[in-house]
């Protein structure tokens, strides 16, 4: 089995720790794990700004740069999704629909395809999860409040096992944290309101530490938390799970 | 050309290609329920009361009870002579019902899941009776309850009806703050009796 | 104005903002409960779908037949091509039989074609009947929510409204003590009413009759007590049988309230004794949305308001700030199809969770919609220059790997070494709020290169 890693582009810049530990996580998994150097970006915030056109050259190098590979695994829920949504828009062939087919998100691809549940990883820490959008309604990682279906989580799943983590409940387990991309600073003031709200409900829960798949939604949280000196952190869900303290 | 084909022409050009209409199979949503029981708990939540009764002469002698002082009342249950303040004859005006206390009322059907008792205009003197009424209170023999919506649509002729209404509870509000308000525009209490 | 800016507005009074999220969230929790009680009840959902679907499929169909079983029952039909004609139809019905008073239960659609104004303009008094239009009409503003339109105001503020114009005694808000003024006051209304106006929930091809859902009992009151009753509906409120009202009577209010039905579902086919009956069915602009494959299941909608409710950006900007008839996700795809320019920030007040697509009781893709009018808005209306020149660049640069690589470095250098209080300033919107993170030394990129390059040392 050969996986091509795909580091969103944010991640790539801003939080490299989170693609060291994906990376990381994989190999101690004994994956066999390629990052394919000319990769960029899925072409979300373009698409979703309304100028899908203008993405059509991120979605055709991505698609060069993992089209070889058996599965693309990606610590980001929200990238993984659009590349399985929105890559309709370049013209579909068998390299574009296999890309689309194989892209998984990180805990999806460990529980669903690596069939692994537990790590051997320990974070002895009290843990919100937050439960990011794209994921949970677009990649259905787990089912969300809305639908009267069985409950189930693949990110709980595995943070379950975790040695020492303690899963703290939500009041509201799977509202929105307000980033969504661009909204972040078009609809600023509702964007920020909204994260302020989120960051409330975890601290009223006695969470010291939230996790998400998408480090974008941590991103928007942890602005908030620093700017408004909070007791709590932010961790991707990968360094949690790659964690051995 | 007027509105009516242009609206027909333009829908008909503009519209998806034949989709099948999907069929409804009531099975799946039974749930083998106490029909009676839930009946009662639905209309509770709704803010009415249920009491069971033996017959119709019980009915009217506990809505006395329960409406001691009314001025106003009637009831088209047989042999409610004794109980009716006013006759048919009010029913020709009926903007003048607006002093009416309480209405009795008999309806064949209700529904489990929801608490709704049906009336038709042939148990309803005139239409306006069971809003403008202060208090509505209703018979329902027990029998006659099914579980779900799709039972209780499959007992009404739909080619057989001028008017139908379910009813489920005392007209409420929550407009001013989200605070539930019973007692909005129409009856301000429901009783119904299972007989 | 911008959805943003009339957020803004909203936002500036934090405790108001924070009431309204937490009663609408309420109003979502309330509608949990309910539903998980109901077996079969994403199976329900299904069937709303299938049978929307299908009747759009069929629409004209159906509203033939819709129009021939009315006639039958002794019912006036007319049809309104915009919002205009409509207007002009209720208008000469009223004239014929000299009506000066009507009173009008819960209808989107008077709303949207803008009725209440037009008649006053023409020397007719309308009363909206319903308590929450009631109170927002005294206070000659517009509905927020479509099944909660007061859910905006307080308590106080009604309190003060109706002193002023029901004359009630102060009473710090007591909503019994309110409602039961409101109560007499529209009592006088209704008895006095020549007319009486409703809207349809459900509009039953093979029988002609219609079907008023409330929980207050005053499209009855109305419509029993005037001796002209005119229901006004949109081409899309058609479901083939009576039957299928099982199935959207379930999903209704369940949906809007969490209660298991409404008080009152009046099923309404033949005439009452004495009273005219009329329908008027409406296009404006719906034949249209029909023809656009990817929002016609827009018309699917039964204004259940379940997406108000649980959407995270419309608990917190409040109904007025969509300055639509029908605010909230479903607004905002229903909105762009009438006005692309005036609406075009709507598809973007939303971060897309999709929340409203799931609770939707007829299953409308809402947020894929929203998405999709994102993209014919970046197409065909004017976009800031700036927000074009940057989108052009990012694909630019995403599409070259070696371009994207410099980029990146200069930002997280940028990050790294610049104060704060430049970084998180103007034109950075995002640091108003927020800190930006912490710019790394090295990008993954690099990292896993020197990675690769150690390896190979170390193999040598």
């Amino acid at each position: 089995m050969k996986v091509g890693l795909f580091i969103p582009c944010y991640i790539n810049q801003l939080y490299p720790q989170v693609g060291k530990a994906t990376l990381e996580l994989l190999e101690k998994l004994k994956v066999e794990v390629v990052y394919p150097s000319g990769q960029t970006c899925c072409g979300q915030p373009m698409a979703n700004s309304g100028f899908e056109n203008e993405s059509e050259g991120a979605c055709i190098n991505f698609v060069n740069n993992f089209k070889d590979f058996d599965y693309i695994v990606t610590p980001s829920g929200s990238c993984a999704y659009h590349v399985k949504k929105h890559y309709n828009i370049i013209q579909q062939t068998d390299d574009v629909i296999k890309v689309r087919k194989n892209v998984y998100e990180l805990c999806d691809f460990i529980l669903n395809v690596l069939k692994i549940k537990n790590l051997g990883a320990s974070f002895p820490y009290k843990v919100g999860v937050h439960k990011s959008c794209h994921g949970l309604r677009g990649l259905r990682l787990g089912s969300s409040s809305e639908l009267v279906i069985e409950p189930y989580s693949y990110i709980e799943e595995l943070l379950k096992e975790v040695e020492g983590i303690e899963l703290m409940p939500l009041d509201r387990s799977d509202e929105c944290c307000g980033f969504g991309g661009t909204f972040a600073v078009t609809e600023d003031v509702v964007s920020a309101k909204m994260g302020k709200d989120k960051i409330q409900d975890h601290l009223r829960n006695g969470v010291e530490v939230i996790t998400a798949t998408d480090v974008s939604c941590l991103m928007h949280l942890e602005g908030l938390i620093t700017r408004n000196k909070q007791p709590l952190q932010v961790r991707h869900i990968a360094e949690i799970l790659n964690s051995t303290i | 050309m007027d509105s009516r084909d242009t609206i027909l022409k333009k829908l008909k050009a503009n519209k998806p290609e034949f989709i099948a209409l999907p069929k409804i199979n009531p099975a799946v949503f039974d749930e083998n329920i106490d029909k009676v029981k839930e009946f009662i708990r639905k209309t509770e939540v709704a803010g009415g009361k249920v009491f069971e009764v033996t017959d119709n002469k019980e009915v009217l002698s506990k809505t006395q009870e329960a409406f001691p002082e009314t001025k106003v009342n009637f009831s088209n249950l047989d042999d409610s002579g004794f109980f009716n303040t006013i006759d048919s004859e009010s029913f020709k005006n009926p903007h003048e019902l607006n002093d009416l206390d309480v209405l009795v009322l008999e309806s064949t059907l209700g529904v489990a899941e929801n608490g709704a008792v049906w009336l038709t205009d042939n148990d309803i003197p005139v239409r306006v009776i069971p809003f403008i009424t202060k208090h509505l209170v209703l018979v329902l023999p027990k029998e006659n309850i099914v579980p779900y919506m799709h039972q209780a649509y499959s007992a009404i002729n739909p080619m057989d009806l001028d008017y139908g209404i379910f009813i489920s509870g005392p007209s409420k509000t929550a407009d001013i703050e989200q605070s539930l308000v019973i007692g909005a525009q129409g009856a301000m209490s429901l009783t119904v009796f299972l007989k | 104005m911008s959805h943003s800016k009339l957020a803004g507005i909203f936002n500036k009074d934090e405790k108001k903002v924070d009431w309204h999220d937490k009663a609408l969230w309420f109003v979502r929790h309330k509608r949990d409960l309910s539903v998980h009680q109901v077996k079969g009840w994403e199976e329900l959902r299904n069937l709303g779908h299938g049978i929307k679907a299908h009747t759009l499929s069929h629409l004209d169909v159906y509203l033939e037949q819709f129009e021939a079983n009315a006639l039958k029952n002794g019912v006036q039909v007319h049809w309104a091509a915009n919002g205009d004609e409509h207007n002009q139809i209720v208008h000469s019905i009223l004239k014929a039989d000299n009506a000066k008073k009507v009173v009008k239960s819960k209808s989107m659609l008077t709303e949207e074609c803008h009725l209440n104004p037009f008649l006053e303009a023409n020397d007719i008094e309308v009363i909206d009947t319903d308590l929450g239009e009631r109170i927002v009409q005294l206070a000659k503003e517009k509905p927020s929510h479509i099944v909660l339109p007061a859910i905006h105001k307080n308590k106080l503020e009604v309190d003060e409204l109706f002193q002023e114009h029901l004359g009630t005694e102060p009473c710090d808000g007591d909503p019994q003590y309110l409602t039961g003024e409101a109560r007499k006051h529209l009592r006088e209304k209704f008895i006095h009413a020549d007319a009486a106006i409703t809207g349809v929930n459900f509009a039953i091809a093979e029988n002609g009759g219609f079907v008023v859902c409330t929980n207050e009992g005053n499209a009855d009151m109305g419509a029993h007590l005037a001796p002209i009753h005119i229901a006004c509906m949109g081409v899309e409120k058609i479901i083939p049988k009576q039957e299928h009202l099982g199935v959207f009577l379930r999903l209704l209010a369940r949906s809007a309230t969490g209660q298991p039905i409404t008080t009152y579902s009046s099923h309404f086919r033949k005439p009452g004794k004495g009273v005219k009956m009329h329908i008027v069915i409406v296009d404006n602009g719906r034949s249209k949305q029909l023809s656009r494959p990817d929002f016609r299941a827009s018309l699917h909608c039964i204004r259940c308001g379940a997406c108000m409710n649980t959407c995270p950006i419309y608990r917190r900007s409040g109904g007025h700030s969509y300055d639509a008839t029908i605010p909230g996700p479903i607004g905002s795809i229903l909105s762009p199809g009438k006005d692309l320019t005036k609406y075009s920030t709507l598809p973007f007040a939303s971060t897309l969770c999709g929340s409203c697509s799931d609770v939707c009781p007829v299953k409308i893709d809402i947020h894929t919609q929203l998405y999709k009018w994102r993209q014919i808005i970046g197409k065909e209306t004017p976009q800031p220059f700036i927000k074009k020149k940057s989108m052009a660049a990012m694909g630019k640069i995403f599409s070259k790997p070696s371009l994207y690589g410099k980029v990146g470095a200069v930002a997280r250098w940028a990050l790294r070494t610049l104060p704060k209080s430049l970084i998180n300033a103007w034109p950075n919107i995002w640091g108003k709020t927020r800190d930006l993170p912490v710019g790394p030394k090295k990008s993954f990129d690099q990292w896993y290169k020197e990675r690769e390059n150690n390896k190979k040392t170390d193999q040598k």
